[in-house]
């Protein structure tokens, strides 16, 4: 409604000005989407043609065997697709499960633990034990190396989550619906899975899509801790595509002749950019149906908590 | 005393729920900076952390004294962080402040959808992006230049390359938060600027950007707690880890990645790894310290 005012009493409505502005726009929308799309039109675009004319968003000939190659490795795929499914589904849900009871309880103004807690949660955000300590911490004292646990735990409390969860509550909740809830009889588990927990479904679509996808792309620990093909996630399985690419590239040993004919069998531009397309296309489809959540998340939680 | 043990008592629901986000922060967050005096150990992994040797400051000797590899690292860090903050910031603010001048709102709405989409690529997918564009043979700039320049080989190009790229996978989504402080804005305040004759460049000079400057500082400030942390993808999947490139990509983060993997070198690493925690809780405390000073209602605690 704002908005709509402050368009129409602006006198050059529809000027020069504008004109410039939206062309300017424009391309800047083109330098942020070209080069997604140029990936769709790679993962389309015949083999021979990359190598012969290199990457191109207009190429002359198309081809499906960029597809027909990722079938063909279609069990690691399938795998690696189940192995990120899981992750993020159960990293996600689990993750708001315990958040969500941990800014409830901080947020409970008689808890006389909430002030120790709400300490204990930022600690964290300011000091950390880094990448090494961590590993040797989880692999050598854990055992967990090539756990599946370890793609869920690390991301699965973050502060800033907490946080956001927190606030949204202190805001947007009114504490004496929880304390009528509370003399009414309700217990007080009931009360944070019967009144709270549903009010809070803004704030958790936001957070729970956030996590969803850092959980998505997370290559980091899968590629520090995952070692059998089993359990890899599809973001390892990229890597390791990159991986034995290069090792093709750099083995001169092998003759352009040879290189080509193995084209089905070891990917090569058109069968990576399938695997990219591949990996990042589900994320596509459902972010702009949370688009609106995490744009207000962001806003929660830049304000203090 | 026993007015504490009755409170949990009548809280222990809060207690329990509280418990399980508790104990995964503990040993995920909690434990690993204990492992952080191995900073002062001679490590053996046989012997863990804790059972390790101590060798006193032995490890930070060997950190001052290798120049190249910690001096490098630690200002290429650094002045990424620079880089990366001052042309994102003033881009974010730009982009907020274009799209939320056009009138056409939907085209509006449509083309910010288009700009946040390459925040929700991982690295290790923009790193086949980035290489569609800049490889020597297949590459696009290549060949629609006519050239045939080895970017993966030469040092000097990576920070215009890294920048590109940062800001290509950043700066859509970096003005979301920027565009909501402006559709906050009083619009009785552009009409009285409107009656005074004020033009669009005016507007935006005297109402739109001091309006976005409290957010600016804020999100300044609190950026300063990281200056030691690095987005680890960027520098480590992007460049392919490329040794050549080391001397304009090799950050501490990525550096400490690379340890791990070569599963060597752990006493300077720990070094490494302390002396970047340490210094982030200082820039950390600092930063809080100055946002609550100016403007409290954001400070962090």
């Amino acid at each position: 409604m704002a908005k709509m005012v402050k368009a129409n009493y602006s006198k050059n409505k529809y000027g020069i000005g504008q004109f410039i502005l939206t062309v300017i726009l424009i391309l800047l929308t083109v330098f942020f989407a070209a080069p997604v799309l140029l990936v769709f039109i790679a993962a389309f675009t015949d083999e021979v043609y990359i190598t012969q004319h290199g990457f191109s968003f207009l190429p002359q000939k198309w081809s499906m065997n960029g597809f027909n190659s990722v079938l063909r490795y279609g069990s690691q795929l399938l795998r690696s697709y189940g192995v990120t499914i899981f992750v993020t589904v159960v990293g996600t849900l689990l993750g708001l499960l315990i958040m969500s009871m941990y800014a409830y309880s901080i947020s409970r103004r008689d808890f006389r633990l909430s002030k120790f807690l709400s300490i204990y949660l930022l600690i964290p955000m300011l000091f950390n034990g880094g990448q090494l300590s961590g590993y040797i911490v989880f692999t050598g004292y854990y055992h967990l190396k090539d756990s599946l646990l370890l793609l869920i735990l690390p991301l699965c409390v973050t502060t800033m989550n907490v946080i956001i969860l927190r606030t949204y509550i202190a805001n947007s909740i009114p504490y004496e619906l929880m304390e009528a809830a509370t003399i009414d009889g309700a217990g007080d588990y009931r009360t944070f899975f019967q009144i709270t927990l549903p009010l809070m479904k803004p704030a958790l679509a936001a957070v729970g899509f956030m996590m969803a996808t850092a959980y998505w792309n997370d290559w980091q620990n899968a590629l520090l801790y995952i070692v059998t093909d089993s359990k890899k996630p599809l973001q390892l399985l990229l890597i390791n595509i990159q991986k034995s690419i290069e090792f093709l590239l750099n083995n001169s040993n092998v003759p352009a002749s040879a290189r080509a004919a193995m084209g089905g069998t070891i990917p090569q531009y058109s069968a990576t950019m399938a695997t990219v397309v591949v990996v990042i296309a589900p994320i596509m489809v459902v972010y702009p149906f949370f688009q609106k959540y995490f744009v207000k998340g962001l806003t929660v939680g830049s304000v203090k908590g | 005393m026993k007015g504490f043990m009755q409170n949990m008592w009548k809280n222990r629901a809060h207690v329990i729920m509280a418990l399980p986000a508790f104990l995964v922060l503990f040993f995920i967050m909690y434990v690993p900076m204990a492992g952080l005096v191995m900073a002062f150990k001679a490590f053996d992994y046989s012997k863990g952390i804790f059972g390790s040797p101590w060798n006193g400051i032995e490890n930070f000797k060997f950190l001052l004294a290798s120049k190249s590899t910690f001096f490098n690292m630690t200002r290429n860090t650094v002045l990424y962080y620079l880089l990366f903050t001052s042309v994102g910031t003033v881009l974010n603010v730009a982009l907020a402040i274009a799209i939320d001048n056009l009138i056409l709102k939907r085209m509006a709405k449509t083309m910010q959808t288009l700009m946040i989409i390459p925040v929700f690529i991982s690295y290790a997918a923009v790193q086949f992006i980035v290489y569609a564009f800049i490889s020597s043979d297949t590459g696009l700039i290549n060949n629609a230049l006519g050239l045939n320049i080895k970017f993966y080989s030469v040092a000097r190009y990576w920070p215009w390359i890294l920048l590109i790229t940062k800001i290509w996978k950043d700066t859509g989504y970096g003005s979301v938060l920027y565009m909501s402080v402006l559709s906050g804005i009083d619009t009785s305040l552009y009409e009285a600027a409107d009656i005074d004759g004020a033009n669009k460049w005016q507007k935006i000079a005297h109402i739109t950007i001091p309006s976005l400057i409290p957010m600016i500082t804020v999100m300044l400030l609190l950026s300063v707690g990281n200056v030691m942390r690095s987005d680890t993808g960027l520098f480590y999947q992007v460049t392919r880890n490329s040794g050549i490139l080391y001397p304009t990509t090799q950050v501490i983060d990525s550096y400490v990645l690379n340890q791990i993997f070569k599963n060597s070198n752990f006493g300077f690493t720990a070094a490494t790894s302390f002396f970047q925690s340490v210094v982030g809780l200082l820039l950390m405390l600092f930063a809080n310290f100055t946002v609550r000073k100016i403007a409290p209602e954001n400070a962090l605690f």
